[in-house]
């Protein structure tokens, strides 16, 4: 297969190609739906916000309710820039931490031969069907029992484990073929090598799409702020939005959580523009099949 | 050969053991975090669904309880068995359509269309709203539904041709039906990836044999990328049931903290759950997995025809040798009858 690299788009406009355009048009207006959604939202007047039937667009924006969020916010105790500090060191340290768990987990798990390897795989498997809510309390017993509670290992460690991501990853290492990774060892390659040099590039796109799920799940989750944590200091933006939304649920309280939930969408938008090239130049140059 | 010779116990090679050492050495990491986080969880969660769990001022009272939670929620519960029931077939029947859907997508944007960056894009960007406080909100607005669908007419067409509980599924299933869609953004990349992989010369042969598009996509495309509809579907399944929007997840949750209920309650509800999404991945796989292709199966009938005759050639080496045995057997008796006569007559 022909190298393709970053330039996906065809330089030519063909007839051909309106079908098919017709037929991604409307679909690709309602994938674009929430998004247009949640911006207009958040700059929506307060009778707007109520408006029955529900409008749509915005027709009078305005930038009240992030003022008023930011006036919430600033008469709480603790700064704002603390929660973001917080929710950013957490965030990271989780997703780097818990990618180089999965790869190097799904590389043994695919390629690797050692006794007991289906038992883990199966292990995996099990997790992956069990809900995050049933798990709370034990986990909490465990984080006691290391007495890691009002730390940030609280937040991170929960979250190195993601089943999710090595079930992706490891199906993506499946594919990578055999006989590359055999040549990497006849020329004398060790396994950490073979990891580093053929693994990783490899499943590039499997792993900047497990960056994203895991950032998603960790950035909006509150229960690790809400159970594991009582220093208010050391809490998550996505706790504290949430605190200021509720706080306030009265009609005032309905346009911050919209402020807010903007606020809390746009990382994930970033973090997808980032990721975004990697992701979409899937295993085109995967070498071998 | 009166001696038992004892078989020699193959020891393990030096390449496997040192293989077998890097494995454990790659899944440690991941392997302490699920134990103390996965595993231990789970089996007290386990431990906690057949007890009753009540939080003291003095600390945790457990007190075990047996499978009484499990009867509890069958037999008195007024809501869990039917919102199981539910989310049962709502999932069993929205599974395929998430997974055709990304499939047609993934198709059409593997043609040569231009502006096929920002298709992609834009079909995966759902993925980054879907989970979270966002979704609740959208829902919440009705922006998740088609207002000009009018579920309660689909239901009561289809009320008529089927079972009750089956129709409201499927008029769910309209009624989501801008939520399914919004699902389906990472199993179109999955897709995507894998359509991407397939050698084009394939094509090419297939069309110099005279093959439409038609009967390319049933005999190339499609038992091609079969690995990544399993994966796919199973993903489909496991996002389904883990979304925060889904009500069962909600109903655990209250009850967890519920005065009546508590934890122990909570945590069987939960395990039977994970069982019935555990069931729909299996029907999911069963599925999936009972169609071989035709190659496959010649190879397995040819490898059975061989395996039965290899037993019946051991049969009848078996057979053959119990018969040399008796044959002997008779023979040495005949030869010690004989032996003493003969010596007596020397005699």
């Amino acid at each position: 297969m022909a190298y393709k690299g970053h330039n996906i788009n065809p330089q030519k406009f063909n007839k051909s190609q309106i079908k098919i355009i017709i037929a991604i048009m409307p679909l690709i207006l309602f994938m674009g739906l929430p998004i247009v959604f949640i911006i207009n939202h958040a700059f929506k007047p307060m009778e707007e916000l109520f408006a029955y039937p529900p409008k749509f667009f915005v027709s009078k924006p305005t930038l009240d309710n992030f003022d008023k969020l930011f006036k919430a916010s600033r008469m709480a105790g603790i700064p704002m820039s603390r929660y973001v500090f917080n929710s950013i060191l957490v965030i990271t340290v989780v997703v780097v931490a818990s990618l180089v768990l999965s790869t190097m987990a799904g590389f043994a798990l695919s390629k690797l031969r050692f006794k007991g390897k289906n038992l883990f795989i199966n292990i995996n498997q099990a997790a992956l069907m069990f809900v995050a809510v049933a798990v709370m309390i034990p986990r909490y017993l465990t984080i006691n029992f290391l007495g890691i509670t009002n730390t940030y290992l609280a937040h991170i460690l929960p979250w190195l484990a993601t089943p999710v991501a090595l079930f992706l990853i490891k199906q993506f290492i499946d594919q990578v073929p055999d006989s590359l990774i055999e040549a990497a060892y006849i020329d004398g390659a060790g396994d950490f090598k073979v990891y580093r040099k053929i693994i990783i590039p490899l499943i590039k796109p499997a792993i900047a799409t497990a960056a994203i799920l895991i950032f998603q799940q960790v950035w909006v989750d509150l229960s690790t702020s809400n159970y594991y944590v009582n220093d208010e200091g050391l809490k998550t933006l996505a706790f504290y939005m949430n605190t200021l939304a509720n706080a306030n649920t009265n009609v005032a309280g309905q346009g911050m959580a919209a402020a807010a939930s903007l606020i809390m969408f746009i990382p994930n938008l970033i973090m997808f523009i980032l990721l975004q090239n990697s992701i979409m130049n899937t295993m085109a140059h995967s070498g071998l099949k | 050969m009166g001696k038992k010779e004892k078989v020699k116990k193959v020891k393990i090679g030096k390449l496997a053991k040192r293989e077998a050492r890097y494995g454990y050495i790659f899944i440690a990491p991941w392997l302490i975090g699920a134990v103390l986080f996965l595993i231990k969880p789970l089996i007290e969660s386990f431990q906690f669904s057949l007890a009753d769990i009540r939080m003291t001022p003095f600390g945790r009272r457990i007190t075990f309880v047996g499978y009484e939670n499990y009867t509890q929620i069958w037999l008195e519960d007024k809501d869990f068995p039917f919102m199981l029931a539910a989310y049962f077939l709502e999932t069993l029947m929205s599974v395929p359509i998430i997974v055709v859907f990304a499939l047609i997508i993934a198709m059409l944007l593997n043609g040569k269309i231009k502006f096929k960056g920002t298709f992609r894009l834009i079909f995966f960007l759902p993925v980054i709203i879907v989970s979270g406080p966002v979704m609740l909100m959208l829902t919440g607005q009705g922006a998740a539904t088609i207002s000009s669908i009018n579920i309660q007419a689909i239901y009561n067409t289809l009320a008529i041709y089927m079972p009750n509980y089956l129709a409201s599924a499927i008029a769910d299933v309209f009624g989501n039906m801008i939520m399914i869609l919004w699902y389906s953004g990472v199993q179109i990349l999955i897709f995507l990836s894998a359509l991407q992989k397939i050698d084009s010369s394939l094509y090419e042969a297939a069309k110099i044999d005279g093959g439409s598009g038609w009967e390319c996509f049933w005999k190339i495309t499609l038992p091609l990328i079969k690995p990544m509809v399993l994966l796919n579907a199973v993903y489909t399944v496991i996002f389904i049931s883990n979304n925060e929007n889904n009500s069962i997840i909600n109903i655990i949750q209250s009850a967890m903290f519920a005065g009546n209920k508590g934890y122990g309650y909570a945590s069987a509800m939960a395990w039977m759950y994970s069982l019935a999404e555990t069931l729909i991945i299996g029907i999911v796989a069963l599925v999936m997995l009972t169609r071989k292709d035709a190659y496959d199966k010649q190879v397995r009938k040819f490898r059975k025809e061989m395996r039965k005759e290899q037993r019946a050639i051991k049969r009848a080496r078996r057979k053959g040798m119990r018969y040399a045995a008796r044959v002997n057997k008779k023979l040495n008796k005949a030869l010690k009858a004989a032996e003493p006569a003969e010596a007596n007559k020397q005699r």
